[in-house]
């Protein structure tokens, strides 16, 4: 008899039991391992200051004072020591971490919530099934050093991640670590777990729950406030964690629920009921949530975990609505209902004895929640229920507003929210109209009005028009980037022949609206550059539309190929997206990622043209994608309010001892062009941001083709947006195959006039003046070990 | 006379309200006090974010540009100014702020780094940020000359009405 995991008992042996915890079996490494299995803290240590050195961390603090003991508050502004002697690069450096921290929990603790019940359902032996693709579990192989088979084989893969969540932790307390730069160095490899766990969450709820693998033609699915129909009783599922909400689609449809129901989502939770059953619809991201209850059009919420607003509750009591908590993350004080019958729970419920229920068996929160939308749709409708005013208050309340300017000073985008309130009151509702896109819907604004005009609900009465026009279309998430894909497409990114692949990930908290991101995206794809995106963003993408009414999913495809779109899924699965450079460095380009980060985050560093933009980031989570992204070697890009997270990773063109790698075929050491210039930066505008994607896209391993078509993009992203030949062009031209075709003879007179380079007329070819010549066998790398010098 | 009317010192409160760094917090002056401040920088740097290009703006930092003072243009700013014909360098706020506090950094123009910056037309929350960087690090002077109350700048207005911000910033031009 095979031996299986679990607890056995010999019989007649009192008192004695074996436990077998762990087995080798197929969870185990199965190819040579490398220098870094489940890394400790320390492990990756030297890749980081390598990082660290070249791209220095540049705070920009919130607060100058550090408010973490009762040894302060101290004052810790010109970078001063506190009295437990931490100065304010350390004090800004920890706080970098402990934001990673919170990502990192919330999305690992997600999936060992999800990991527990999916266990419970399908049993700890359930195969892993990702769709075409040998290396199932990219981010698992390369940071433990083991191939899952199995959603069992993901249970160590948990307890280490929540140990060094416990271990980097301990770190902050005070009187623990005192250097900024090990504090950074924790906060990457805080950023390292949280793919690894975001790669678990997505991976088991992909095998088990049936969503999309691998699958570039994924189905297009409603979005909008508009495109839910509110003529129907409407169950809002709102946060991240899809467990509960599958009994919830389960019920409906073995009940054939779904003509008489509207099954509406928000936030990732959202994306994850798309891709369990594309019947669900979405209503959009984070910023749309409490315009959405206040709306009064929901008649029952559901929440479970993450980005799920602290007011849920409260606000949609003020409109009768039930509200069910099915999570231990978020539970309101509510009443724990898990053991009562579902008709007394939607009794109480219904005679509003009870704002809402906690309830965790999730059997009952599958019948119970559209049982009671059924219930609770005539009643509300019955009541009238909507917080909107109608028209005749809405002239009242913009009548009565007097442009004191303290909604604009209290909203976090300085919205002219006076001007259009005066404009509104003489009949004018376009400035609204316009506010509408770029409002984030935080409802800042109702609590600095002296007048307590509900600013909020006035922006949505006013922009009813606009917001019946908001529907689009978005592809459901995909999953993971297959294997044929990475294969096919692999040589085109490496030689640099793909300009680059975008990511657009993260919130909602855009500058300037949604549009933008829209734009970012298309300009991007009709470059021919890779888009993926996810969450949010993939959600935002998909609400513009082009002359024609079509949204960039119906205009591209969603195949791993230059110029096409991919929405991954929720934020769980951007955790692919970091995943497809380790594919890359796998398949493409053989190399051993068993335990192997700091290989693999050399490849990707040095060959991969991939750039993250988290243009509306605002959580916790979203920092800690990027830092992962960072410690893999891929540059993120912010939007303005980037700078809160209060660090940054830029390098200095200019100091050019910064930019050595050395040449694997002999360990000698180049000097290269500074590429990627940045590793986590932020922009303040659409037009700034584009040309700096695409230079964040050059890598030094670039050949000339590769270099020459990442090149033209960057000098015409600059024109068309900046209005000028970029001032660095120069430094990422090695020879003149390096210069865009079209501008290469006016280029050459400017190297030689404004550079000084020596040029042959003749053959066109430039003499003396870059930084570096090519050299297409050239193996940049920042590991010494890798070199063959230093091997032998 | 505007110049005796305008107190530029008035409402100086952070504009996003809760935008209260610390003890150290910036003097709110008057205009005539900021163009002599810049007057009297051995080595001003105008910082000119993506507004500095609006309407009666830009003409405001092509006046100090004339002045000889040396102009970045951070955001998108510098396409409008190349169209007035405003010598600016391009250069991404975000990377300025670190390289200004390096001090190895020889400026744009190689002669060495910058003693004073002047801020104009930013995106608020974003150059509130950044300036904290140049507060807490650097020994660099932070004028703002921008529409609204900087907390982490030296010298700043308090938040001014459009109109008074374009006569605000005349009396500064004035007084260089």
């Amino acid at each position: 008899m095979a031996i299986k995991k679990g607890r056995f008992t010999i019989e007649n042996l009192e008192n004695v039991q074996i436990n077998i915890g762990s087995i080798v079996s197929s969870g185990e490494a199965e190819t040579p391992e490398g220098p870094t299995p489940a890394p400790e803290i320390h492990d990756l240590r030297d890749w980081d200051m390598k990082l660290l050195d070249r791209y220095e961390p540049v705070y920009s603090p919130v607060c100058d004072m550090c408010c973490y003991c009762t040894y302060g508050k101290c004052d810790l502004t010109g970078n001063k020591e506190g009295a437990c002697g931490i100065d304010m690069e350390a004090h800004q450096a920890r706080e970098a971490m402990l934001k990673g921290l919170t990502g990192t929990a919330a999305h690992s603790a997600h999936g060992r919530h999800l990991l527990n019940n999916l266990i419970k359902r399908f049993g700890a032996d359930y195969p892993i099934d990702v769709g075409p693709s040998n290396l199932k579990a990219p981010l698992t192989q390369t940071i433990m050093g083991i191939k899952p088979e199995t959603i069992g084989d993901f249970i160590p893969v948990l307890d280490y991640i929540e140990e060094q969540i416990t271990q980097l932790l301990a770190t902050a307390h005070t009187g623990q670590e005192g250097s900024s730069r090990d504090f950074e160095s924790k906060a990457l490899h805080a950023g390292m777990l949280d793919h690894l766990g975001m790669e678990v969450s997505d991976i088991i709820q992909i095998s088990c729950l049936g969503m999309p693998k691998s699958q570039e033609d994924a189905p297009l699915v409603d979005i909008g406030m508009g495109s839910i129909d509110s003529s129907k009783p409407v169950l809002l599922c709102i946060g991240h964690n899809v467990a509960a909400v599958t009994y919830i689609m389960d019920y409906v449809e073995e009940h054939d629920l779904f003509d008489k129901i509207e099954l509406a989502g928000l936030c990732c939770t959202a994306h994850d009921m798309t891709r369990y059953n594309k019947n669900a619809k979405i209503v959009g991201p984070m910023s749309k949530q409490l315009k959405y209850i206040r709306s009064g059009i929901p008649d029952v919420i559901v929440v479970d975990e993450q980005c799920v607003r602290a007011d849920v509750l409260r606000e949609a009591s003020k409109l009768h609505i039930p509200v069910i908590a099915t999570n231990d993350k978020i539970m309101y004080g509510l009443p724990n209902r898990s053991k009562d019958e579902v008709d007394a729970i939607i009794q109480d419920l219904v005679s509003g004895d009870q704002p809402g229920a906690l309830l965790f068996d999730y059997a009952k929160v599958g019948k119970l929640a559209p049982e009671l939308a059924l219930k609770m749709a005539p009643i509300r409708k019955e009541m009238g229920i909507t917080a909107l005013p109608d028209d005749e208050e809405f002239k009242k309340l913009t009548s009565s507003c007097s442009q004191c300017g303290a909604c604009v000073i209290g909203c976090p985008q300085g919205l002219d929210i006076d001007k259009a309130m005066e404009a509104a009151a003489g009949g004018d509702l376009t400035l609204f109209e316009e506010l509408h896109d770029r409002c984030i819907g935080c409802g800042r604004c109702d609590f600095e009005c002296p007048k307590g005009i509900p600013i909020l609900n006035v922006i949505e009465k006013a922009s009813q028009r606009v917001i019946r026009e908001e529907k689009g279309k978005v592809r459901i998430g995909r999953g993971q980037v297959g294997d044929p894909e990475i294969r096919e497409e692999g040589v085109n990114l490496v030689l640099g022949t793909t300009p680059g692949v975008i990511a657009i990930v993260g919130c909602p908290n855009y500058p300037d609206g949604s549009r933008d991101i829209y734009e970012i995206a298309e300009e991007m794809l009709k470059r021919s550059y890779i888009v993926v995106t996810s969450g949010c963003c993939a959600m935002d993408i998909g609400m513009h539309k082009d002359d024609e009414g079509k949204t960039l999913y119906e205009r591209y495809a969603g195949r791993f190929l230059k110029g096409n779109l991919l929405n991954t899924g929720s934020c769980v699965s951007n955790a692919h997206i970091s995943a497809t450079t380790i594919k890359v460095a796998s398949i493409f380009a053989r190399r051993e990622i068993n335990g192997n980060w700091e290989e693999i985050a050399d490849y990707v560093l040095n060959r991969i043209g991939a750039v993250g933009l988290a243009w509306g980031a605002y959580s916790q989570k979203a920092l800690t994608i990027g830092t992962g992204c960072n410690r893999l070697g891929i540059p993120v890009v912010l939007g303005p309010h980037g700078p809160k997270y209060r660090r940054a990773y830029l390098g200095k063109p200019y100091n050019r001892d910064k930019w050595n790698v050395m040449d694997a075929r002999d360990g000698s050491v180049q000097n290269i062009e500074p590429v990627p210039e940045h590793l986590l930066i932020s922009a303040e505008t659409k037009a700034e941001v584009l040309p700096m994607l695409a230079k964040l896209c050059f890598r030094p391993s670039d050949n000339n083709l590769g270099r020459m078509i990442k090149l033209t993009h960057y000098i015409e992203l600059s024109e068309k947006y900046l209005g000028q030949l970029p001032d660095d062009w120069y430094i990422y031209v090695r020879s003149e195959a390096d210069l865009p075709l079209a501008k290469r003879e006016e280029l050459l007179k400017k190297l030689e006039a404004e550079q000084g380079w020596k040029i042959d007329w003749n053959k066109k070819k430039v003499l003396e003046g870059p930084v570096r010549k090519v050299d297409v066998s050239f193996q940049p790398t920042n590991v010494p070990r890798l070199c063959k010098e230093a091997s032998k | 006379m505007a110049a005796i009317e305008l107190d530029t010192t008035k409402n100086a409160v952070p504009f996003d309200r809760a935008n209260i760094p610390g003890p150290k917090m910036a003097k709110a002056i008057k205009a005539d006090l900021a163009g002599k401040l810049i007057s009297k920088a051995r080595r001003p740097l105008l910082i000119v974010g993506t507004a500095g290009a609006d309407d009666g703006v830009i003409l405001v930092v092509k006046r100090m540009a004339e002045k000889g003072i040396p102009v970045a243009a951070t955001g998108n700013s510098i396409k409008r100014l190349k169209e007035e014909g405003i010598d600016a360098t391009y250069v991404n706020l975000h990377a300025l702020v670190s390289y200004l506090k390096d001090p190895g950094w020889k400026g744009f123009d190689g002669k060495g780094g910058y003693d004073t910056t002047i801020f104009l037309g930013h995106t608020y929350y974003y150059a509130s940020q950044l300036m904290s960087t140049l507060k807490n690090f650097t020994k660099i002077k932070i004028i703002s000359i921008d529409r609204h109350y900087h907390p982490n700048a030296q010298q700043s207005f308090g938040n001014l009405k459009p109109d008074d911000f374009l006569k605000t910033l005349d009396m500064v031009v004035a007084e260089l």
